[in-house]
């Protein structure tokens, strides 16, 4: 059974071409969402099995939404991206909630799967 | 007998005149001059402090100083420093400047900068205080602090600017051609064919970050302004501008830095309210030319006029620009007739 990702993240093109990249990598990309609200309904409405979700939003802040989802019910493991550097981030990330952080340019399924084991 | 009193009325004529002379000083001030005896009675007021208190000398004579000019919330201060000093205290507020708030007669309070001294001479002392109204220099202060707070928050506005310019941009782009890089390289021996389209579109994400990262660095210093001067750059500038525009005359010789740069953001600031405001068919042109030690940037449009210099339209962040340098800045603008706008910087030769 393949891995099933949301992504939430406001930059159509970084949602393109992660999508291909982790299809490529053999995941499921079972929904997109480029703002945090309805990054919070998507996670509700479609249970991914991992939320990759960018820590810049136009309505609020990948820290908030990650919080938000893990109060949530169901509570999919979120993985917070960035172009930033992870070693600012990483001990934040996991305070609000999420598994852990991943930069941008090192995704891939492989490293997402870590994350979430 | 006659020779003595001819001496007599000689040497009383030349004090007089001394007197006179000494007397011409006092009332010639531009700065109140008045005076007040140990019981802090007026004893002296001259013509500065009877147009600046309001109080006509023969009415202040024998008054009250503090009922005449302290404001009723510090008199209690004010008699009990006398009071303390004429005791054998130490003075507080003798022979240095201070700045108070003084009263007029109608009662308006205004900052005053005073200096009270008391006269050497035998007997009861004589305290003699120099007032002058500061109002206009506390106003230009207010005006200087607001406008250092301005230039710094616009600094850091810029700042934060660039960086979210940065990472919207060419940084997003970047990461997507590792993306795109990744999964070629992946797909390289399965599939060539999709690997050389992916690489093919990294190549062109690549291109599409260079062009703007170029055009974010222009927008933070050009480079062609240091390297060329005012003449290419306005050239630039007139022709990326989102108007038709032309430049009519630019100085083909090197100037201070700090003037070539004010002149430049002049410039591209005014153009770009042409865009905005000066509505549609307007067309701009851009002037700089040297004047007397001065250049003289104007940039005129033959749009829609009315510009307001407080309306966000960037009027006043170039004003404290151009004040910085010591320049003025002016806008001309009646509604229907189209808009100058001038700024006269020193050139320093």
């Amino acid at each position: 059974m393949p891995i099933r990702v949301l992504i939430v993240d406001d930059h159509g093109d970084f949602r393109r071409r992660a999508r291909r990249l982790l299809e490529a990598d053999g995941l499921e990309v079972v929904g997109e969402a480029a703002d945090g609200a309805s990054g919070i309904d998507a996670a509700r409405r479609l249970h991914p099995d991992v939320v990759l979700l960018d820590l810049q939003l136009p309505d609020t802040t990948g820290f908030v939404v990650a919080a938000e989802i893990a109060n949530g019910t169901p509570a999919p493991p979120v993985v917070i991206t960035s172009t930033r550097e992870g070693s600012d981030f990483e001990a934040m990330a996991r305070r609000n909630g999420a598994r852990g952080f991943l930069g941008k340019a090192e995704l891939s399924g492989a490293a997402l799967e870590r994350l979430i084991a | 007998m006659t020779q003595s009193r001819a001496q007599d009325t000689d040497l009383a004529g030349q004090l007089f005149a001394s007197r006179e002379r000494y007397r011409a000083l006092v009332a010639a001030a531009l700065d109140c001059v008045v005076a007040m005896d140990h019981h802090g009675r007026v004893v002296e007021w001259n013509p500065a402090a009877e147009r600046i208190f309001g109080w006509p000398a023969d009415a202040a004579m024998g008054q009250d100083m503090a009922e005449l000019i302290v404001p009723p919330a510090l008199r209690a201060s004010h008699r009990a420093g006398l009071a303390r000093y004429l005791a054998g205290g130490e003075p507080v507020v003798l022979d240095r400047r201070i700045e108070i708030t003084a009263m007029r007669r109608d009662g308006s309070e205004f900052p005053c900068e005073l200096t009270i001294t008391r006269i050497a001479r035998p007997g009861d002392p004589l305290f003699v205080g120099y007032l002058r109204d500061i109002t206009r220099r506390h106003v230009a202060q207010a005006e200087l602090v607001a406008s250092r707070a301005r230039i710094v928050a616009a600094a850091d506005d810029a700042r934060r600017r660039i960086e979210r310019d940065l990472h919207d941009g060419a940084q997003q782009h970047l990461v997507g051609v590792a993306l795109t890089l990744r999964l070629a390289r992946r797909k390289l021996e399965q599939d060539p064919a999709l690997a050389a389209e992916l690489i093919d579109e990294a190549v062109q994400d690549l291109a599409t970050a260079t062009h703007e990262l170029r055009e974010l660095a222009r927008g933070i210093h050009p480079a062609v302004l240091t390297e060329g001067g005012l003449e290419p750059a306005l050239a630039g500038l007139a022709r990326r501008a989102g108007v038709p525009a032309r430049v009519a005359a630019a100085p083909p010789e090197r100037l201070p830095a700090a003037v070539e740069v004010t002149a430049y953001f002049v410039v591209a600031e005014a153009l770009t309210n042409v865009a905005r405001y000066a509505g549609k068919g307007a067309r701009a042109v851009v002037s700089a030319t040297l004047e007397g030690g001065r250049l003289v940037v104007e940039v005129r449009d033959d749009g829609l006029g009315g510009a307001d210099a407080g309306a966000g339209s960037g009027l006043r962040g170039l004003g404290d620009r151009v004040s910085a340098v010591g320049g003025r800045l002016r806008v001309s603008s009646p509604p229907g007739e189209g808009t100058i706008l001038r700024a006269e910087l020193p050139c320093g030769s």
